[in-house]
């Protein structure tokens, strides 16, 4: 038996049916993400609405599915139903998109209870929404542990929100109670129609309170009830605004921070840490931390986001997740200040992987002992590439040990150097 | 093959297609959501042509966005390579790249064939009709045999010794996991008529029965009758006929450094060095043409019957261009699916026709007559597994001719690029495992579709549910409408309507890719990789094939002469089978049987209580 898989005989089978090492069916990494979950929740959402849309413009929907055996559907559910869930899941998706856990149960609640109206219904274009929840829920289920962000809520904002509830509660049970005291007013949902007309200061006017004891139940409504909506909006949506400001600005806040997992450091900027953003910048979110304003409004790229604070204080790495990236890069211009960060970083995060850029030869040394695991002087390198090019060797990256992983490297190219 | 010219050109082709895909998109999924507001604003040819619009803008997008490995690919080609931007200088690196036998000619003898078509198509198309006659009526116990032969190899690779041959070196892991595998060998080896027929061939059988059971027409013994030769047809003795084909080319391809060609399966005759002979290209030609054949007919048949079906089922005709066209939207997928390669549009196409043929089989399920499909369905299963032998030698009359005899020279016309795909695809995988893959597991699909929409549709004809046989005798296009009439009297009609239809579409399409990159394969010199230009020319030869076969009429004649050359291939296979079995006599000895194995996993029975065991101290 002759082994000749190895020679270079037969280019087209190499090259037309083995173009990759492996070709699987489907390249489970790109699909089975929490990110791919986010957008098919996202999808689900739109199609939840256009099939809602498509249900609410028939004058009857026909509900002839399995469900309707086992239990009777409510006539306006299938109407309805597709467009408000999907305004919860609007809401549902913009959680998952910040790996909210609130936003993971809403929607472990939300999408199994949507599969009732295809279920309901099954009419043919209600059966696509069925075919993607199928999907969605799943996936959901598979990713439960990227979603574990709480919802940290500001004590203004547990406020506002408990208030709007207690509003709530407290006009609905208090015009049901008052509704002899009312015109057309006689059960709970003439009641929370009542109370929410009136918080909306919509006041339709066909419901009236008919004593001064229910008109001054009416006026504390509205005062309070419009005061806490108010504030409620100010309290949720302001923060929202302002970090939206702060990242315009360079200034990212501690929350946003915390999403980054398997990101790139980059503590400090220097000459080479612009073609570095460029060879990150596709691969994986890049996290700049630099004391200097001006360097860091002029980082625009989107892949990148930046830090406004001083690259070798603690605090300021804890912010930077330190700890759960994937490695840190320390090359600004001044060596000093380097050694300085890396030493911070690993006080942070005594196992991540510290690469320093030694702007001085002579500081290499310098670099390894306070525990970079790898350092590189792009000087040498520069030079060493340069030397081989001009002799008309190959002078690919992979051919120099100048980059290689061991310590030595600093020590090895100075004497070719020289 | 994905230069970075070609690499500029398919991101140019994917601006375009993009914003087509989420146009039409959008209009097609306005009126199928809001049939009542868009629905009657655009007449069904338009929302004939949109849809299809849709649909092929979405599998194009699909073929040419971009594999994760071509980046670093395309960087060193880029180093390599310099582009071709002077179209003549390009035609000429084509020619050079081509080997001039199989390129002149196949094109020679179509041109050929279609001058005589249109100077005399009426004494064209009878020599045809009477040389295909003669060669089913006479032939047929040897295409019989040459099937049944290839079922008994089959089995006796994957039981036997043999299966344990690993094709490539021992620690070669194969490149394709197995449900790529599958799916690509799937989608390849069956095109366009497995959807048409799935309802059809049952019926057909039902209301003309078979002669081997004698069951009287439309009679409820005719039922299962019809069933169990529906499997029969589309059972294991059809992908028997690749895999004969595809594992000598394998073995030969990957165990002595063969060139990846049809006529590898003459090696151990010739011997690997003698492979570039004139009996080796009078193979490789051959092959060319039958495929060329088989999948420019299937094209140009599957077009029309997919209008007719259309025309049947909503009333919407449209005219002599409708086919062109249809042709033309086809040949750009499959064009633009073979160019961007087996890793990224072959084997997305092929995923998205997998995935939708199951959806389909799921829904069916859901809606179908579940309780008459499993009893009607294990008791053909059964039947056929007992009748197999007695029908696969059973020679009698013109019914045998017309129906089996003809689906078995189909399949050897198909066998060649089929078989070599499959051996393309096996490197690193056992042949117990290619066996299995391209006869059982495939043989299992196909059975499983064929028992699920020939159940149904025999049980909605005896019913009388639905007058689907009615419906074939009043159209012109026979089995193309079998489906809409069936889907009719179903729940969920209007969509399974519209899988079927996208089904057709996506089995033709992962067809002819795969047999456009095959041909491109075969037609390349030796030693070199067919360049883009040379499979952009195939897949565009094949359409114009299928284009010429719609102006001039001649599918039935085209067809004829397509099965004709499953003849020479129902002989070669013979002789491959011959050739291997050969070799491995001499060579691969010391394999063991599976049957072996399972018999050395039972207890040894002591026989003899005689003898002392020996001791151990």
């Amino acid at each position: 038996m002759v082994d000749v898989s190895d020679e270079p005989g037969e280019p087209a089978l190499e090259e037309v049916f083995y173009p990759t090492e492996r070709v699987p069916f489907v390249e489970w990494q790109q699909f089975s993400g929490a990110k791919p979950t986010v957008v098919l929740t996202g999808v689900t959402t739109l199609l939840a609405f256009v099939t809602g849309m498509s249900n609410l413009s028939q004058p009857t929907v026909t509900v002839d599915g399995p469900l309707t055996a086992v239990v009777t559907v409510p006539a306006g559910f299938t109407q309805f139903a597709g467009v408000l869930f999907a305004f919860v899941l609007g809401l549902v998706t913009v959680g998952l998109q910040r790996r909210k856990r609130l936003a993971w149960r809403v929607a472990m609640l939300v999408l199994p209870t949507l599969a009732l109206l295809p279920l309901a219904t099954l009419q043919t274009t209600d059966v696509p929404l069925l075919v993607l929840l199928v999907l969605t829920v799943p996936s959901l289920v598979w990713n439960r542990e990227a979603f574990d962000q709480s919802v940290d809520l500001s004590p203004l904002q547990i406020a506002a929100l408990a208030a709007m509830v207690g509003v709530g509660l407290y006009g609905v049970v208090g015009a049901y109670a008052l509704r002899n005291q009312f015109l057309e007013l006689d059960t709970w949902s003439d009641a929370v129609y009542y109370v929410i007309v009136t918080i909306a200061t919509v006041g339709y006017g066909d419901i009236t309170p008919a004593t001064m004891q229910a008109r001054w139940f009416s006026l504390s409504i509205i005062l309070f009830g419009t005061g806490a909506f108010t504030v409620a909006v100010g309290a949720l949506v302001g923060p929202l605004i302002e970090s939206r400001m702060a990242t315009a600005f360079g200034i990212m806040t501690a929350a946003e921070l915390t999403l980054f997992e398997d990101h790139v450091v980059v503590l400090g900027y220097g000459d080479v840490t612009a073609s570095l953003l460029k060879e990150l910048g596709a691969e994986t979110d890049v996290v700049v931390v630099t004391d200097d304003p001006d360097t860091a409004a002029a980082i625009t790229s989107d892949d990148v986001s930046v830090l406004t604070e001083d690259p070798t204080d603690e605090d300021v790495l804890m912010d930077a997740s330190v700890d759960t990236a994937r490695g840190v890069v320390v090359g600004s211009n001044d060596d000093a200040k380097d050694v300085l960060a890396v030493i911070a970083a690993k006080n942070v995060a005594p196992n991540v992987r510290v690469v320093a850029a030694a702007t001085e030869e002579k500081h290499v040394d310098k670099f390894d002992s306070v525990g970079a695991d790898e350092v590189i002087n792009p000087r040498t390198i520069g030079g060493r590439l340069l030397g081989q090019s001009v002799l008309g060797e190959s002078a690919s990256l992979s051919d120099t040990d100048g980059i290689g992983p061991e310590r030595s490297t600093g020590r090895e190219s100075g004497n070719t150097g020289n | 093959m994905a230069t970075s010219a070609d690499g500029s050109v398919q991101r140019v082709v994917a601006g375009v297609l993009a914003p087509l895909c989420v146009v039409s998109g959008a209009i097609v999924l306005s009126g199928f959501f809001f049939p009542a507001f868009v629905g009657e604003a655009v007449s069904g040819a338009a929302w004939l042509g949109l849809s299809l619009l849709f649909f092929s803008s979405g599998l194009g997008y699909l073929a040419v966005l971009p594999h994760r490995s071509d980046d670093v690919q395309s960087a060193d080609r880029y180093l390599l390579k310099v582009r071709q931007t002077n179209m003549r200088t390009a035609i000429q690196t084509f020619l050079a790249g081509q080997d001039p036998l199989t390129l002149g000619l196949p094109v020679v003898v179509f041109a050929l064939f279609f001058g005589l078509q249109v100077v005399a198509p009426s004494r064209t198309s009878a020599a045809v009709d009477a040389a295909t006659g003669t060669v089913l009526r006479t032939g047929g116990p040897l295409f019989l045999l040459a099937v049944f032969l290839a079922v008994c190899y089959c089995l006796f690779l994957l039981l036997g010794p043999w299966g344990d041959i690993t094709l490539g070196s021992a620690d070669t892991d194969p490149t394709y996991t197995y449900p790529t595998y599958f799916t690509l060998v799937f989608t390849a080896g069956i095109a366009a008529g497995l959807v048409f027929w799935g309802p059809a061939e049952a019926l057909f059988h039902y209301g003309d029965p078979p002669p081997y059971f004698g069951a009287s027409p439309q009679s409820a013994a005719a039922v299962g009758d019809a069933l169990v030769y529906s499997l029969f047809h589309w059972g294991i003795s059809a992908w028997s006929a690749y895999v004969v084909i595809g594992v000598p080319i394998a073995y030969f391809v990957f165990e002595r450094g063969a060139p990846l060609r049809v006529s590898t399966i003459l090696a151990p005759f010739l011997g690997v060095d003698g492979l570039d002979s004139r009996w080796s290209r009078l193979v490789d030609t051959l092959a060319v043409f039958a495929t060329i054949g088989g999948i420019a007919t299937s094209v140009a048949l599957v077009s029309q019957q997919f209008l007719a079906g259309i025309s049947f089922q909503w009333e919407v005709v449209v005219g002599p261009t409708g086919p062109l066209l249809f042709v033309g939207g086809l040949t750009v997928i499959f064009v633009l699916s073979a160019v961007t390669g087996i890793h990224r549009g072959i084997r997305r196409i092929a995923g998205l026709n997998v995935v939708l043929f199951g959806l389909f089989a799921l829904l069916l399920v859901g809606v179908g007559p579940r309780s008459f499909i499993v009893e009607q369905g294990t008791r053909a299963l059964g039947r056929y597994i007992v009748h197999f032998v007695p029908l696969s030698l059973y020679t009698g009359g013109e019914w045998v001719a017309n129906w089996t005899v003809w689906n078995w020279s189909w399949w050897f016309s198909w066998a060649p690029f089929a078989g070599l795909f499959i051996a393309a695809l096996s490197r690193g995988r056992r042949v117990r495992t290619v066996v299995f893959t391209s006869v059982v597991a495939t043989a299992a699909a196909t059975v499983v579709w064929f028992l699920l929409l020939g159940g149904t549709s025999l049980f909605v004809q005896q019913t009388g549910r639905a007058n689907v046989l009615g419906a074939i005798a009043s159209s012109s296009a026979s089995e193309a409408v079998a489906g809409f009439a069936l889907f009719a009297s179903l729940p969920l009609g209007r969509l399974l309507s519209f899988l079927f239809l996208a089904l057709i579409v996506v089995f033709m399409t992962t067809s002819a890719d795969t047999s456009t990159l095959v041909v491109s394969l075969l037609s390349t010199r030796r030693g070199q990789v067919p360049s883009t230009g040379s499979v952009v020319f195939w897949g565009v030869f094949q359409g114009a094939v299928a284009t010429a076969v719609l102006l001039v009429g001649g599918a039935g004649t085209l067809q004829a002469l397509a099965v004709l050359t499953g003849g020479p291939f129902a002989v070669i296979s013979v002789v491959a089978v011959g050739g291997l079995t050969l070799t491995w006599y001499r060579h691969e000895r010391g394999h063991t049987s599976v049957l072996r194995r399972w018999l050395d996993r039972l207890p040894t029975i002591q026989t003899h209580h005689d003898v002392e065991p020996p001791d151990e101290k």
